[in-house]
């Protein structure tokens, strides 16, 4: 039983692997545990391509908002 | 339409799902923003923009063959792109898309990679950037090269390890204080022929540095690594099997024998392989892979390529190494004959060369053909230094088979030089005399012609190599002749000539045409020199000699040798005869002009060539069409000339092939290889002598008939030598008859009245005044001296007479036609006709005494019966002596010295040369001697006539002494003597007669017969 679960846990480890693989060849800019999630997400039914919409809405948003901070810092330093 | 219990359950996992859900959405908005604060306004706007898009978004569901259309699609465009390493991992995806036994359901992996295309931008579209120069682009701020070039010291290694050859280098070339050995480093520049390498460093300037991007690309294409130090590094090669036979090889050894043990090996490339045959085709005498020894040419054993078993690698270089051998043999012999100097000059102006041997004059006839050899090598060098530059231009596949088949004529030529070489030069014993050498070299090369080209087609280009290597070793000998057939001096100061001067004899010699030139030859089977003095049988030694012993002098000059000799020595003996007269001047300005007999047998052998390019046809320029019309062409020639039966058009052309060699037909046949259709009968076999005979013959001959002629000429116009001739037939054939006779009278008088005559004072008087009245020039050359007698053959009268003994002074250069041998011969006959003379003056002069008759009766009747038979009986003898003395004066005078004289005459008026003028002379005289049977063979017919002779003087003396005196016993064995010898001479003769075999005889015989019968 146990080593069921371990092999299962490797394969699952392999196929990870083969997916961050692809995902960085495609320049996704996707680590391990993004794309761990995101495969979490896709399981549970989430469309895929909403999801990526997001998650480059979200990077452009989370992007920008840093350009505002330190804006803001400057501003305030001065 | 959905179901109720279909709702319900959505309903239910939607709800369970919205916790889990929840949780994973945050965790991803921290993820991918960064934020951490799950109460910030911030994060929480983001976690309501994310689930809205989550529940309401205006996406299609994922369609699974899109997916593998865009895999497909991705992988197709990075094909395009060739990033392998990509292609390679879409590849994976799109497997591990396919299995069954994914973990993840097919649906999710799907979503997943629909996910991931749509968040990638474009896979292909990504700046390339070498990553390993990021490193080296860091350095080249804080090096000083420049420095680290000039000093030459404190290398680090450790900081660059990645250029191996620089630290091999360094590690190698410690002891040396150059910076950078780039000699003994390997680091050359590949453009340079391989004779040139000790010049790389200082003509290659170093145009690179480094931290250029084309600086390790440069580096890597011009620098060779040194397979040449043990344990060098491997070059990098490729792992396909086909260029690691040599691994495979050896472990299919390794195996199947248990005792195989794989040595130590090193590794080379086939270049380096090619690189170092050319270098040792060009004579470079240190190598790696093959190894000198002295004068072996031996391959190394280690050496390996990867793809190529040992063993097949060994066998072809050890066939190269033959020919390396080859090479480096003659090589030798070159640099040995010019002096080590590493190029030869031509012939003429060697001699500066030999500072070595500086005593010895030079050996013309080596240093010629090394001359030739060297042309021979100077051309295969170049082709070499091509094939090199090819090689290194790297433009086209090389390999050593291929380069192999491209040397393939030159190597066989190779093989040809040095079976000639080997024969010809190094087989000859180190002590033998240099005529032996070059003689034995020239027939070495002459006996190579005739067998490669009875060959035929096959050997062609050998034989075009020897024959142009024959003309210019043949060009000493020919020079040598040139200068003693046209000045006479025969000039061979390294004494390789086959004809010596004897230098202890003088022009002006009697001796000269016989002693002074020695003829070498080489006699085959022996292979030791043979020396036939030239006195032996005068300049025919050559003939006789080559009959008894099979000789190989110079064979080429065997059919004119004759000649040159004569030629020769005319020229020597003219020159002396000249020197008195005032002829220099002109000569020596005619001379300028003059050709020598190379450059004329050369002409002649262009000649040969052109009469076939004279044709219109052949003007053309275009190459391909003059090797066209030049087939063309022959036939037409071939026609036309085999109706004029002039010469073979296919020899013509054959000899423009020969001579292709010859860089002065090179522009003419600029075409290099016709292709001509032979005729399978080999007509080259004959061709080599043909040339000879049409090219080089004939100038021998004109030259010889012109210098004997003029020697003839100027004997007999000059120095009067048909005059002397005569003035011999003159004296000692008594063909003056008014001078001799009165010398000869005066003698017999002498002895009729019993006064001794044996008195040179006497004798000389007589004949100075018989001669110095009709020929007073000749007055003084003649006398007459006394010999003592042999006791033995005194006891009868007619010997008397051979004390005499006359001499005719005959001046230099006459002496050599009429010797002293000559003379002693005249003198005999002169003995013979002076006895016969004598004999019939003895019996003319004798008288009747008429007193005697009348006083014999009154005295006493009774003996005057038998007195009367007495007298009557000395008549009848007296009349058949007579009879015998006068037939036997006619054929002597008229028979023989005559009618001989008159074909003596008659043959010298046609003589060529001297020496057949001698032989004339000689076989005129051994006829003469012949035919007035004074040879020893027939001695026993001389004995006889003799005693008659003495019995004619025995006669006259009693019939002298007077009528009363004589004895009918002393008539009666007189009568019988007479007869005995008469008959014994008439049988004698009768039976040569009958013979047939001296027709001359015939008329002697008869009358003596006529006068046999009537007794």
């Amino acid at each position: 039983m146990a080593s069921a679960t371990s092999a299962n846990l490797n394969a699952v480890r392999e196929t990870m692997d083969v997916l961050l693989e692809i995902s960085r060849l495609l320049n996704t800019g996707l680590d391990m545990e993004s794309l761990s999630i995101c495969v979490r997400l896709c399981e549970q039914g989430i469309n895929p391509e909403a999801l990526s919409a997001v998650i480059k809405e979200l990077r452009k948003a989370s992007e920008s908002l840093k350009v505002q901070q330190q804006q803001h810092t400057k501003c305030h330093f001065k | 339409m959905y179901t109720l219990p279909q709702c319900a359950c959505a309903l239910s996992l939607f709800c369970f799902g919205r916790q889990t859900r929840g949780g994973n959405v945050s965790k991803l908005i921290k993820c991918i923003s960064g934020m951490e604060d799950e109460e910030d306004q911030n994060f929480q706007l983001a976690l309501k923009f994310t689930w809205s898009n989550f529940r309401f978004h205006r996406f299609l569901d994922v369609d699974s063959h899109k997916v593998e259309r865009s895999i497909s699609g991705i992988y197709e465009k990075l094909m395009v792109h060739s990033d392998l390493r990509k292609v390679w991992g879409i590849t994976l995806a799109f497997l591990a898309h396919q299995t069954e036994n994914d973990p993840l359901s097919k649906f999710t992996s799907t979503h997943v990679l629909s996910m991931l295309f749509s968040l990638s931008g474009s896979p292909s579209n990504n700046d390339f950037t070498e990553r390993p120069r990021i490193k080296e682009a860091e350095a080249e701020d804080c090096f000083d090269w420049a420095k680290y070039l000039m000093e030459g010291e404190d290398i680090d290694n450790g900081l660059y390890p990645d250029t191996p050859v620089w630290s091999e280098d360094e590690s190698e070339d410690d002891d040396s204080q150059r910076p950078i050995s780039r000699e003994d480093s390997g680091i050359q520049l590949d453009r340079t022929p391989p004779e040139d390498q000790d010049n790389t460093n200082k003509t290659v300037p170093v145009t690179w540095t480094v931290g250029e991007p084309g600086a390790r690309a440069w580096l890597e294409q011009h620098v060779v690594t040194p397979y040449w130090v043990t344990h060098s590094p491997r070059f990098p090669h490729s792992l396909h099997l086909h260029s690691n036979l040599l691994n495979v090889w050896d472990q299919h050894l390794y195996n199947t024998d248990p005792l195989y043990l794989p040595e130590e090996k090193a590794f080379v490339t086939e270049t380096q392989v090619i690189r170092e045959t050319l270098w040792l085709f060009s004579g470079v005498k240190k190598h790696f892979i093959f190894q000198q020894h002295d004068g072996k040419v031996s391959v190394r054993n280690d050496v390996v390529v990867t793809h190529l078993t040992s063993n097949c690698l060994r066998s072809v270089l050890e066939y190269i190494a033959v020919y390396g051998q080859a090479v480096f043999r003659l090589q030798r012999f070159i640099d040995e004959v010019t002096g080590c100097s590493s190029e030869p000059c031509p012939p003429g102006s060697l001699s500066s060369h030999n500072s070595k041997k500086g005593s010895e004059p030079p050996f013309r006839t080596y240093q010629a053909f090394v001359w030739a050899l060297n042309k021979y090598f100077t051309s295969f060098k170049e082709e070499l230094t091509t094939i090199e530059r090819e090689l290194i231009c790297n433009d086209e596949t090389m390999t050593l088979s291929a380069v192999l088949e491209r040397l393939g004529p030159h190597l066989s030529q190779i093989k040809v030089l040095h079976k000639v070489f080997c024969t010809g030069v190094a087989d000859v014993p180190p002590a033998t005399p240099n005529v032996v050498r070059a003689s034995h070299l020239l027939n070495t090369l002459y006996k190579a012609i005739i067998e490669y080209d009875s060959v035929g087609e096959a050997s062609e280009q050998a034989v075009a190599l020897l024959f142009s290597l024959w003309t210019e070793t043949v060009r000493p000998y020919l020079e040598i002749v040139d200068e003693w057939i046209v000045h006479g001096h025969l000039f061979d100061p390294a004494k390789e000539f086959i004809i010596q001067r004897n230098k202890d004899v003088p022009v002006n010699h009697r001796d000269f045409w016989y002693a002074t030139y020695t003829l070498y030859s080489v006699s085959e089977t022996v292979e030791s020199e043979e020396k036939l003095n030239d006195s032996a049988s005068g300049s025919s030694g050559g003939d006789q000699s080559s009959s008894s012993r099979q000789l190989t002098m110079v064979s080429f000059l065997k059919p004119v040798l004759k000649q040159i000799i004569m030629a020769g020595k005319s020229m020597q003996l003219l020159r002396n005869l000249h020197c008195t007269e005032a002829e220099s001047s002109e000569k020596s300005s005619r001379d300028a002009e003059r050709k020598d007999l190379y450059t004329l047998f050369l002409e002649s052998v262009q000649s040969r060539l052109r009469s076939q390019e004279t044709s219109p046809t052949n003007t053309v320029t275009d190459d391909q069409a003059t090797r066209r019309s030049l087939i063309k062409m022959q036939s037409i020639v071939a026609q036309h000339l085999e109706m004029e039966n002039v010469h073979d058009p296919l020899l013509a052309i054959n000899f423009a092939r020969l001579y292709l060699e010859q860089s002065d037909f090179q522009e003419r046949f600029s075409g290099g290889d016709f292709i001509v259709d032979r005729s399978s009968q080999s007509v080259t076999c004959q061709t080599f002598e043909l040339t000879l005979r049409s090219c080089l013959y004939p100038h021998i001959e004109r030259r010889y008939i012109e210098c004997c002629g003029n020697l003839m000429k100027t004997l007999k116009k000059d120095y009067k030598l048909l005059e002397y001739l005569q003035a011999m037939r003159n004296y000692f054939l008594l063909e003056a008859g008014d001078a001799m006779y009165d010398f000869y009278t005066a003698i017999f008088n002498k002895v009729q009245e019993k006064e001794s005559w044996q008195q040179p004072s006497f004798l000389n008087v007589q004949l100075q005044e018989a001669v110095g009245q009709r020929y007073p020039e000749d007055s003084n050359r003649l006398s007459v001296f006394l010999e003592n007698m042999d006791p033995s053959r005194k006891k009868h009268p007619v010997n008397n007479l051979e004390v005499l003994t006359l001499s005719y002074k005959v001046p230099w250069p006459v002496d050599i036609v009429i010797s002293s041998e000559c003379q002693k011969i005249y003198n005999q006959v002169f003995l013979l006709l002076l006895q016969i003379k004598w004999a019939k003056y003895s019996l003319d002069t004798l008288r009747f005494s008429g007193e005697k008759l009348q006083e014999a009766p009154a005295e006493d009747v009774k003996l005057k019966e038998p007195v009367h038979q007495q007298i009557h009986r000395m008549c009848l003898l007296r009349v058949k002596l007579m009879h015998f003395v006068n037939s036997l004066h006619n054929y002597i005078m008229t028979r023989i010295l005559h009618s001989t004289g008159l074909e003596f005459q008659h043959q010298v008026q046609e003589a060529k040369d001297l020496d057949q003028l001698i032989k004339i002379h000689y076989r005129y005289l051994a006829t003469i001697h012949d035919r007035c049977l004074l040879r020893e063979k027939v001695s026993f017919v001389k004995e006889a006539i003799m005693k008659v002779l003495n019995l004619v003087l025995i006669f006259s003396d009693r019939w002298q002494a007077g009528f009363g005196a004589w004895k009918i016993e002393s008539i009666d064995k007189m009568e019988s003597d007479f007869k005995n010898c008469h008959m014994f001479l008439v049988t004698i003769l009768n039976k040569a007669v009958c013979r047939g075999s001296f027709p001359h005889l015939e008329s002697l015989a008869l009358s003596l017969m006529a006068g046999f019968e009537q007794c």
